[in-house]
Formats: structure tokens, sequence, C-alpha cells
């Protein structure tokens, strides 16, 4: 099937990111950045789940590397850096604004109660995103040893990034590795 | 050297090797970031940077923006210089790599090989979230009050549709009202 690709202008694409990034919370984000890319036509279903998949595997932000690549695909370099600074500049003027906020009013007893409670409420949000995430992981038992172990070594010996993406994720790729040439992954 | 123009640097250099290790979304950044921040270059307090994790959470875009504020907070004189030190350190590098595998990324269409770091890396990142509740924890209240607000806010995230945002702002309601 040949679907009739679009060529966005430049100022398209930047204008498209920021009103997502400036608005768009967590996983909505994905959803917007989707509805948007398909309705516009700038590509079809397929491409767009490809991008999805890359965007999740390397490292950087879900949301701006999914902005990168659709921005690459329709208009090549100058298109990613259009998608770059649409999906990055209204949340680093937005943060801005809230830090000059945050060193303006923390000090007051009615704000700094509620960034505690913020905080508060921040760690429950965490808290609930690692049980969810540990949920899905219970398939194998090695990975949860896995993820404790890592937890564990973090937390008690300061174990640094580098380093557990090498010996854990590595563990966690090679056992991966293994696994799927015994039985592949669906 | 001037001062802020060390800090800057330092402030590229630390967020540059944040943004490339920023695997699975950057959920797995938080405890090394604050072994930077807080304990290497005394950049902000933890309970600064649970705050900013805080204000990162309820702003739209990447929550891993609050980068920002910790480079804020780490050249007093000119802040927002420092600000767009940390954001472009934890930015550009990820979106070099993304734009740089995309001309290679066709070629790999059948290799299994995203499968392997998808799912083989998994383990480490859940791992890593767990250890930045304990990051988070070190700078927020310790007072039953707070300790009930991070358990019902547990429960609502995984029971119910209510979004990120709203939690955050009703605990900062209750926390007007009772963490003064």
């Amino acid at each position: 099937m040949s679907v009739e690709v679009k060529k966005p202008g430049l100022g398209e694409i930047a204008l498209t990111f920021a009103a997502i990034s400036s608005t768009a919370f967590g996983g909505g984000q994905k959803a917007s950045v989707r509805q948007q890319v398909l309705n516009r036509g700038w590509m079809d279903h397929e491409r767009f789940m490809d991008g999805l998949e890359i965007a999740q595997v390397l490292p950087g932000p879900n949301i701006l590397n999914l902005a990168l690549y659709c921005g690459q695909r329709v208009r090549g370099i100058p298109g990613a850096v259009a998608a770059f600074l649409g999906a990055s500049v209204p949340p680093f003027v937005i943060v801005l604004i809230a830090g000059a906020l945050y060193f303006k009013f923390s000090s007051n007893p009615y704000v700094h109660g509620a960034l505690r409670g913020c905080a508060a409420g921040a760690l429950g949000l965490t808290i609930a995103n690692a049980l969810e995430l540990t949920w899905d992981e219970r398939t194998e038992w090695i990975r949860l040893v896995l993820v404790a172990i890592t937890a564990l070594t973090v937390s008690l010996l300061k174990m640094p990034l580098l380093l557990v993406l090498v010996a854990f994720g590595g563990a966690g790729i090679v056992h991966e590795y293994l696994r799927s040439r015994r039985k592949p992954r669906e | 050297m001037n001062s802020t123009v060390e800090t800057v640097l330092h402030l590229l250099w630390t967020f540059a090797q944040l943004s490339v290790l920023g695997f699975g979304g950057g959920k797995g950044i938080i405890p090394q970031m604050h072994a930077d921040a807080v304990e290497r270059y005394g950049w902000v307090t933890s309970q600064q940077f649970t705050q900013f994790y805080t204000i990162g959470k309820l702003v739209p875009g990447p929550t891993t923006i609050f980068a920002a504020l910790v480079g804020y907070a780490a050249t007093p004189g000119r802040p927002i210089i420092g600000a767009a030190a940390a954001t472009i350190g934890m930015f550009v590098p990820s979106s070099i790599i993304m734009v740089g595998f995309d001309s290679l990324w066709d070629r790999f269409q059948a290799s299994p090989w995203r499968t392997l770091i998808a799912h083989g890396l998994a383990p480490a990142i859940v791992g890593l979230v767990w250890s930045s509740v304990v990051t988070i924890g070190r700078g927020a209240p310790a007072s039953i009050v707070a300790y009930g607000i991070t358990a019902i806010v547990v429960l609502l995230t995984l029971r119910t549709k209510i979004g990120t945002p709203l939690l955050i702002l009703l605990s900062g309601a209750v926390g007007v009202a009772a963490l003064r």
C-alpha cells in the first residue's frame, strides 16, 4: 500500500512538537505525537511504530527521541533540528519560570508546605512506577534477581551508572540472548 | 578560571554523561544525577533535588528537564546560563545519537538486537528506578502526614486513572494544610 506522504515546513514541525511538549504529560505525549503525525499525513502507522521502538531503545527522553525521528523522517536533519527545538524549548521556558518562582517563594511557609506535600506525592508516583515495572519483570525469576541486585548495589554501594549498565545491563542482555536462542520471543 | 565558566563546563560534562547513559527514557539516571549534583559538586541540597524532580514531574514535557533547575541553582550569578548548560548537556548528546542511528536503522530492521537491548536492559533499569525511590525519599519530608500522602498516591496511581499533575497538586494542597 502506498500512502501519499506530505512534506511539512520546518515551522510546522517545530510548532507541532511545541504544542505537544507544552501541554502533554507522561504517557499522553506518545499518543499526542501519534495522532498529530498520522492526522497530518507525515507517515503511515507502521513507520511511526518503528520510530516509537527506536525512540524507546536508545537513550534520551522518549518524547524527544520520537520528535527527532519524526522530524528527520519528513525533512532530514533540518527537520530533526526543528523538532528538537519544538520539543525542548517550551518545557525549558516553563521550568525556568517554575525555577524563578521557586527561588523567590520557597521560604514562604505556605509554599514550603506545598512543596513538601508535592515531594511526598512525587515519591509515591516513583514507588508506583517501580512496582508496575517490577511486575512486568515477573516472567522470569532471574530478571527479578537482577532488579534486586541492581537496586541494592546502587543504593548501598553507590555503584556508578556506567558500571551498572555494563555489569547488570550486560548480564540482562547476555541472558536475553541465550534465552532467545532457545526460544525466540514473540 | 572564572567560577561561572568552570561550573558551566562541569554542568555540560556531567549532564552529557547522564544523557548518553539515559536508557529507558532516562528513568535510571536519578541516583547518578544525585551523586553528581548533590554529593560531588554540591550544586543543590538533597531536599532541593527532590523538589526539582517533583517540579519536573509537574510540568509538561520530559521529567529530566529538571536538570535545568539544577543548573539554575548551580550558577547563582547567572541562573539562565547554568540552566541552559544543564539542559543542553542533558538533551543534545542523546539527540545526536538518535539522529545518527536513524540512518542505520533500516539496515537493522530484521536484526534481533533491538529486542535484545530493550528486554536485556530492562531489569537493570527497574533496579535503578528502585534506587531512585531511595534517592528521592532522602529529600522528601519525614512525617506521618508525608508518609500518608506517599502511600495514598501509590494506591491512587495503581488503582485509578488520575493524572500525574493532578496527584502532585493534590499532594501539595495537603502539604499547605499540614506540612508547613
